[in-house]
């Protein structure tokens, strides 16, 4: 039931944010909609996080970790996968709004990535004893985190131009192929890993399996709302540097 | 003009500069010298420890090194304005790609052939029983390494920072080349089998990166 509700959050905040892309001017009225529900959806979830979820016998408190980490895991490869997606549309079609929604997707998703890795260690270390180890996905979030961070460095160091949007596609694009890669390489450097394998199915009690399952919807409401943010920032920086240019010329 | 004869022309013209002006090659040649020597004076001395660092270190090296010949790579080309006419080629840009990666590729197995030289008179690296597979990591690792770079360098060569910008960019993608080609060279110099799902996924990464490098790279040149 709580991963039937994950999916269909999933499946529906991607749907909603590319249909939004399509035309944000006319569309982002709803964004408005899908902030307060996930405020709401937030506030439901910290509930359940402090008064509901059990607190774990063997790792105690900091347990409650998990309700952080765990849902920001879909929203940083759904960011990823729009970034790839809007990279490919933007090459074949040139409409801004693949780019815009390319952008959107890699920086909301490092947004979620650096939360995933910051917290990662402050649960790790009264647990596993050390604050880093180099595990294979820990390691290969890190490496995807540098890819992402390099593609909004060259966002940025090339903004305002035409080629930005090309470079930032194509480079959207290799980085995505360069996952699958950088996990086998990751495996192959490190050796076994040390995560377990799936948390939020494998032997959690009931509550703190419907606590993850609830921070997960609440954290992919967040993203569907930040990315339609940032793709309404996007459009407004396109206008402004096309009224510069007008004003220029 | 076909596609093949545009890669041939813009392969033996980046070779003929490299020959000619030796810039670049020297440059590499001269950095990994200082840093292999600079190695062996921090590496610690004992011969086992020396066996398990070495694969590590020389890949590390030959990265770090190859970073100086990719940046060159379209730095000469923007010099003289060459890269405005080189848009120019009535093919598909992807053709202009593959000579510049080739060439690429080319002047990095020079510089891997000289580091290993380096490696074994400062480091003391036997390739009797490894010469074979360490060549052949050599070739996948410096096709790899010249796919994303050349694609990468023409990149960062039209943006502010291109210094910082390249080596940020391209560090991460090149991790499985790292990788792969380090545990393929301390297998060889252990004497110990090379599994062949490694040669299997480090020769699907250069296909990769190659056919991606040549269908993206009219976009790039675009621009």
């Amino acid at each position: 039931m709580v991963s039937a509700l994950v999916m269909l959050s999933v499946v529906l905040a991607a749907a909603w944010v590319v249909w939004l892309s399509r035309d944000i001017d006319a569309r982002i009225g709803g964004a408005r909609g899908v902030g307060a529900g996930a405020l709401a959806l937030l506030a439901l979830w910290l509930g359940l996080v402090v008064g509901y979820a059990p607190i774990e016998q063997v790792q105690g408190v900091v347990q409650k970790i998990f309700y952080v980490h765990i849902p920001a895991i879909i929203p940083t490869y759904l960011g990823f996968l729009l970034t790839a997606v809007g990279g490919v549309g933007y090459l074949r079609t040139r409409r801004e709004s693949w780019d815009q929604l390319a952008v959107s997707g890699a920086e909301v998703g490092v947004v979620f990535c650096t939360l995933m890795l910051v917290v990662g260690p402050i649960w790790a270390k009264p647990v596993w004893g050390h604050w880093w180890v180099w595990d294979l996905r820990l390691t290969s979030t890190l490496v995807l985190w540098f890819i992402y961070v390099a593609y909004l460095f060259l966002r940025g160091l090339a903004f305002g131009s035409d080629a930005a949007k090309t470079f930032t596609s194509v480079y959207g694009i290799v980085g995505t192929a360069a996952i699958p890669f950088v996990y086998f390489a990751v495996d192959l450097a490190q050796g076994s890993t040390m995560h377990p394998s799936n948390p939020a199915r494998e032997g959690l009690p009931p509550a703190m399996g419907q606590t993850v399952g609830a921070g997960m919807i609440a954290f992919m409401a967040v993203f569907a709302w930040l990315i339609a943010r940032r793709m309404e920032l996007a459009a407004l920086e396109a206008r402004s540097l096309e009224a510069q240019a007008k004003g220029g010329a | 003009m076909n596609g093949l004869a545009v890669t041939r022309a813009v392969f033996a013209k980046d070779l003929l500069l490299d020959f000619r002006t030796r810039d670049r090659l020297g440059h590499m040649a001269v950095f990994a010298l200082l840093v292999v020597s600079l190695l062996s004076i921090v590496v610690p001395a004992s011969p086992t420890e020396r066996l398990a660092w070495s694969p590590a270190l020389l890949w590390v090296v030959l990265l770090f090194t190859s970073l100086l010949g990719l940046a060159r790579s379209f730095q000469s080309e923007t010099e003289g304005g060459a890269l405005a006419l080189l848009v120019q080629a009535p093919v598909d840009r992807g053709w202009v790609f593959l000579g510049k990666a080739g060439a690429n590729a080319l002047a990095l197995i020079g510089v891997e052939l000289w580091t290993g030289i380096l490696f074994t008179v400062f480091l003391d690296v036997d390739w009797t029983h490894a010469w074979r597979e360490a060549l052949c990591a050599g070739l996948l690792g410096a096709l790899g390494l010249a796919s994303l770079g050349t694609l990468l360098s023409a990149m960062s060569v039209a943006v502010r920072f291109r210094e910082f910008l390249l080596p940020v960019l391209l560090f991460p993608l090149v991790l499985p080349v790292l990788v792969l080609a380090s545990s393929i060279t301390g297998a060889a110099l252990a004497e110990r089998p090379v599994p062949t799902l490694w040669w299997g996924v480090f020769a699907l990464y250069d296909w990769v990166f190659l056919s991606l490098g040549y269908l993206v790279f009219d976009y790039v040149l675009e621009d």
